[in-house]
């Protein structure tokens, strides 16, 4: 699987590896280790814990799923993880599929930048 | 000329957001699809129908979308298990991905649920789709077991007796959790479980 990348930017803890020496041997303790790094069975994705915390906060992380999460499952309006968003999504499966009939082309087009940061 | 103006409003539009400099734009692929089932102990329903595939997803964003809005393990109700598993792979031992497989066994004090579960629990999941394992062709998934007498956490993997992936994925996994040393965790193959006589599984591997 290739890498999917819009432009070049400096993003910090995503590495690209064009030469050897770009290796830092401190991300990960895979052979030539890197976030991305190259191993002896060929090219594995790897990310460290950090990284992927960070990208919890994305916009596109807290964007719900665009389809009904199962009751129960799903989370109440008064949990924690909850913060910042509306929840649209737990409150009652009737309201739910509303919603969702209002907002089915919208989110189709955009879902992944449906909540503001 | 107009590219020019695109850049220049980036440029600001980035200086307004900046503290966390990660690049939000783009879904980070991850090396497997995974998918999480969700089991709920309903008896007047045969095992397998009481065992869910919620959904996949193979990207960290869609990820965190899917656990950032479903329960935390220890809001589970009794008698419930969330698994994650690589797509294609049931959550159970008779999978053939699974048959000669085992499991790592993290048995948890009744005082750990509120405090160590969940914690335990995402940092598998985040061992699992960063593939923190050198070995980790064999990890086929993890198992959270919410129990009234002790819940129990279990990772999966592929050949019990490929010994030196199974204590490579052990000793990562301790350290992973940051389980102190004296904190004992066995690998029980799941042919032993199933033809086990007592409530006691023998342990393979023990770390």
């Amino acid at each position: 699987m290739s890498r999917q990348t819009s432009e070049i930017k400096a993003i910090p803890r995503r590495i690209l590896i064009s030469d050897p020496s770009d290796i830092n041997g401190s991300y990960s303790s895979t052979p030539g280790g890197t976030l991305y790094s190259t191993t002896p069975g060929g090219t594995k994705i790897v990310y460290e814990r950090a990284f992927l915390m960070n990208l919890r906060n994305s916009p596109i992380s807290k964007t719900p799923p665009n389809w009904e999460i199962p009751k129960s499952i799903a989370l109440k309006g008064s949990s924690p993880a909850n913060r910042t968003e509306k929840t649209l999504h737990t409150k009652s499966s009737k309201h739910v599929k509303q919603n969702a009939k209002h907002t089915n082309g919208f989110r189709d087009d955009h879902e992944q930048f449906q909540l503001e940061m | 000329m107009s590219n020019l103006t695109e850049i220049e409003n980036d440029k600001q539009e980035k200086q307004e957001q900046v503290d966390i400099p990660i690049d939000y734009s783009v879904k980070h692929p991850l090396q497997n699809c995974w998918a999480l089932w969700y089991f709920e102990n309903d008896r007047n329903n045969v095992w397998e129908n009481n065992l869910k595939e919620i959904a996949s997803f193979q990207t960290v964003e869609d990820f965190w979308s899917l656990y950032n809005h479903i329960k935390l393990a220890s809001e589970l109700k009794q008698g419930c298990d969330y698994s994650l598993f690589k797509k294609g792979v049931k959550p159970m031992w008779e999978d053939e991905a699974n048959r000669r497989g085992g499991r790592w066994l993290i048995s948890l004090e009744k005082k750990q649920r509120p405090n160590e579960l969940d914690r335990f629990w995402l940092d598998i999941i985040l061992c699992l789709i960063g593939e923190a394992f050198e070995n980790s062709d064999e990890v086929c998934g993890a198992t959270v077991n919410l129990r009234s007498k002790g819940d129990k956490i279990g990772l999966w993997t592929a050949d019990a007796t490929n010994g030196n992936a199974v204590l490579e994925i052990g000793r990562r996994l301790k350290e992973r959790l940051r389980l102190p040393p004296k904190i004992l965790i066995g690998y029980q193959s799941h042919k032993d479980t199933m033809d086990k006589s007592g409530s006691v599984t023998k342990s393979s591997y023990t770390l």
